[in-house]
């Protein structure tokens, strides 16, 4: 073992208020090498890059280039080790071209100052791209290119820059499969020149036909290093999950599920999903599982008119809805979305004024707004909700996360919402408060509302939820009983093998 | 979204420019309607007459490639024509005179963009703001009276030719080949798609988003004082209200031309044709008689038809 690492971390620590991302954790990348990362969402992949392109600085740990001690604290200081990140959103200029893209901030002099030598720029961005086996003509403007080729130019622009260590976060997810091709096929060229590249990935047929070793990150922690040659995909899974169960909550016994409150039949919309069938009875939490981007919450919004639907029928309470976000929330459904402070609430107003927002119809049927009333309502929400909060006038975007979140739920409740879809609930908010939400959600099975929940963590679905459907590509690919759920059978269902 | 039914993206016209089309039908129109339309002298003089607002709409449309805005625009450049009128007729430099007007622009640019770009202020109330001052202190200048007395050399600017060609128009020529050089064969012009595009790129290849925005609200302030020299020689004087709303104009040129509000989507040719359909539409509602308040009107609804054809086209 006389390799010296082109890079290496070693003993990498981070911590967020109220959680620990990474601990202790070591990671080691060498020329030539594809590595792959993988892990569970909320495993601390994404810090841990984060840490090596110089985003964030670890609490405590040490990096070494070429085996010499070294320090990153910024991201200028990680290109100069020649570390690049390809982003999920590309940091691309749309109308400019790709060869301007790509020479960005180091465009070519011409003999006037100021002026930039254009055919020079051409000539030097063909050359890369032509490195990278990328056929195209760098006059292109970039907002006319796919998701796939303004990838190709992301890469194209960190070679450029000498980059010897490619970061690619999901790069396929969003590929063909003839797009996918084309990626393998260049990343077999970088790796020829001696670019490292850390893959993370989902997808178990990747991690195995294109890793040269795997590293596994549970909940902060290095938990494997591994080979493929010496690992099976079952192996692999058992590794990312059983994490223990989080102890400060309990699941009550809940009530025996009553009449069916939605039935989803073959439903498809052009925003992703194909014939989605589900139902939701009163009384029943259920789970909606899967990959980030394999069609829940395009699904979600379907199912609360937000989105086009081409073929199927969404019965509410029996009877048929769809295309109009008025009518679900006027017949009792609630969508809670993923990003409570752009879409789930008015942050500048009050506690009291987002409560009644939902409801004006129900509480002010003359139209004219009584403060009173409102004022009363809102009260009676913030009690029955335990919001932690002195008064309604309270401005909402004072409240932590846990209770803004109690808010936006508090806002349907109050418009008399039966049916409440939950799109990760828990993103954002810390540990402690997490438990709160779940007793929010069972409180309001108890009373006879149903819940479809959304949720990227396995635990949390497994933990809450009555049942489970798992989607992948845009499809249910499997309905999981209460017995039969499990982080296991998620992951499993939900990965591409 | 989708439209079914009768579209113009079916027909070959798709992929015409709206600006191109608009300014075809007005031709045609105030070609048959007004018989003194298509004469030569009248061409001449609506391009003329356009230069002015060319001056404007060439940096407008650089700022709003920004996703900025430049309100102040004209009245910064009534207030560099009053400064050139008094300086000229106090010292009898006209030399002096024209850089005091650009020293005006320059010292407004520089505050917008520092305001803007240094202190967060949206462009939309920083200029509406510097809008105010720049038509108070021309008021306060000139006692809300036309500053007259200004010497012959001055006013041959506008009235002047060479070689056939009137002085406006090379100015406004040049204007625009240097607008255009800067635009699309320059770093600065390079960063200024990228502000409007993609600021976090700029910042992630190391370049002063800060600085870029100064330098754009700057070239819109020494642009409004070039126009001042043009205003001044064509009223052959100084007025307080001479440039009252030619910040519309302006930014109803950019738009008409297809530059986009956002992401850094601009045009330059489109601009130029923008400022000579409004040119054509003024020129044309005057030979029909139609009062200025209509006119004000009409060039609101040109925008809007213009930005309906764009839209029409985008839809496939």
């Amino acid at each position: 073992m006389t390799v010296v690492p082109l890079f290496e971390l070693r003993g990498i620590s981070k911590e967020f208020p109220g959680v620990k991302a990474l601990d202790d954790v070591s990671f080691e990348i060498r020329a030539g090498e594809v590595h792959m990362l993988v892990g569970e969402n909320g495993a601390g992949k994404s810090t841990l890059m984060k840490i090596l392109c110089g985003a964030y600085r670890a609490d405590r740990g040490s990096f070494f280039n070429n085996g010499e001690p070294v320090t990153i604290h910024d991201s200028t200081a990680a290109r100069k080790f020649g570390i690049a990140v390809i982003f999920q959103d590309f940091t691309l200029v749309p109308y400019l071209d790709i060869a301007q893209n790509i020479f960005l901030g180091r465009e070519f002099s011409s003999r006037l100052p100021g002026f930039i030598d254009r055919r020079r720029i051409h000539a030097e961005a063909k050359r890369v791209l032509d490195m990278i086996g990328f056929d195209i003509d760098p006059r292109m403007p970039v907002h006319g290119l796919g998701v796939a080729q303004q990838q190709m130019v992301e890469i194209a622009k960190a070679l450029s820059q000498d980059a010897r260590i490619l970061v690619m976060d999901e790069p396929t997810a969003a590929l063909s499969d003839r797009e996918t091709e084309l990626l393998f096929a260049m990343i077999a060229r970088l790796k020829k020149n001696g670019v490292a590249i850390i893959y993370i990935s989902h997808r178990l047929s990747e991690v195995f036909a294109l890793g040269d070793r795997i590293t596994v990150l549970r909940d902060g922690r290095n938990i494997a290093s591994l080979l493929p040659a010496e690992t099976t995909p079952d192996q692999l899974v058992t590794l990312m999950v059983g994490r223990p169960v989080d102890t400060t909550y309990t699941r009550p016994s809940r009530p025996t599920p009553g009449a069916v409150v939605l039935d989803v039949k073959n439903l498809s919309g052009p925003s992703g999903f194909s014939d989605i069938n589900l139902t939701v009875r009163a009384g029943e939490i259920v789970g909606l599982s899967g990959l980030v981007g394999s069609g829940r919450t395009e699904v979600a919004r379907a199912i609360f008119g937000a989105d086009r639907v081409t073929a199927g029928e969404i019965r509410l309470f029996g009877k048929r809805i769809g295309g109009s976000t008025e009518i679900s929330a006027l017949r009792g459904m609630a969508l809670i979305p993923e990003n409570r402070k752009t879409q789930g609430l008015a942050l500048a107003r009050s506690v009291g004024d987002n409560i009644v927002l939902a409801g004006l119809r129900k509480l002010f049927p003359s139209g004219v707004f009584v403060p009173r009333r409102a004022m009363k309502a809102a009260r009676a929400i913030i009690e029955k909700l335990r919001i932690a909060t002195p008064t309604p006038r309270r401005p909402v975007a004072t409240l932590s996360g846990g209770n803004q979140q109690k808010v936006v739920v508090g806002k349907w409740l109050n418009a008399d919402a039966r049916f409440y879809i939950f799109d990760e609930p828990t993103r954002g908010i810390d540990v402690g408060a997490k438990a709160e939400i779940f007793r929010l959600l069972d409180g309001l099975v108890h009373n006879g509302a149903a819940i479809l929940m959304i949720s990227s963590e396995q635990i949390e679905i497994v933990h809450i939820c009555d049942r489970a459907y798992v989607m992948r590509s845009g499809r249910i690919v499997g309905e999981l009983a209460h017995h039969e759920l499990t982080e296991a059978n998620i992951v499993r269902l939900g990965i591409h093998q | 979204m989708s439209t079914r039914g009768f579209s113009l993206a079916a027909l070959p016209v798709a992929r015409v420019p709206g600006v191109a089309i608009v300014l075809v039908v007005l031709c045609a129109g105030f070609g048959v309607t007004s018989p003194g339309f298509a004469t030569p002298a009248n061409i001449a003089n609506i391009l003329t007459q356009s230069t002015i607002l060319l001056l404007l709409a060439l940096p407008m449309t650089v700022i709003i490639m920004t996703e900025g805005l430049d309100l102040s625009i004209g009245a910064v450049l009534t207030f560099a024509s009053i400064v050139l009128a008094v300086t000229v007729i106090a010292t009898g430099s006209p030399t002096l005179a024209f850089l005091a007007a650009l020293g005006v622009g320059l010292c407004f640019g520089l505050g917008n963009g520092v305001l803007i770009a240094v202190f967060d202020i949206p462009p939309f109330i920083t200029t509406l703001g510097t809008l105010g001052i720049a038509q108070g202190l021309s008021l306060l200048v000139t006692d809300g009276q036309s500053v007259v007395g200004i010497p012959r050399s001055i006013e041959q600017i506008y009235s002047g030719t060479a070689a056939g060609i009137p002085f406006p128009i090379i100015i406004a020529a040049l204007a625009y080949f240097i607008t255009h050089a800067l635009l699309y064969h320059t770093r600065f012009g390079t960063y200024v798609f990228a502000l409007g595009g993609n600021r976090e790129a700029l910042r992630v290849a190391g370049i002063s988003v800060r600085g870029m925005l100064i330098r754009v609200y700057v070239f819109g302030g020494l642009m409004a004082g070039f126009a001042a020299l043009l205003m001044t020689a064509r009223l052959n004087s100084a007025h307080p209200t001479a440039g009252i709303g030619m910040e519309f104009d302006a930014i109803a040129a950019v738009a008409v031309g297809g530059t986009s509000f956002e992401r850094g989507n601009g045009w330059l040719l489109g601009t130029l044709l923008g400022v000579i359909a409004v040119g054509v539409l003024r020129n044309g509602l005057n030979l029909l008689a139609v009062p200025s308040s209509v006119q004000v009107a009409c060039i609101g609804a040109l925008v809007i038809v213009a930005l309906f054809i764009d839209g029409m086209r985008a839809e496939r």
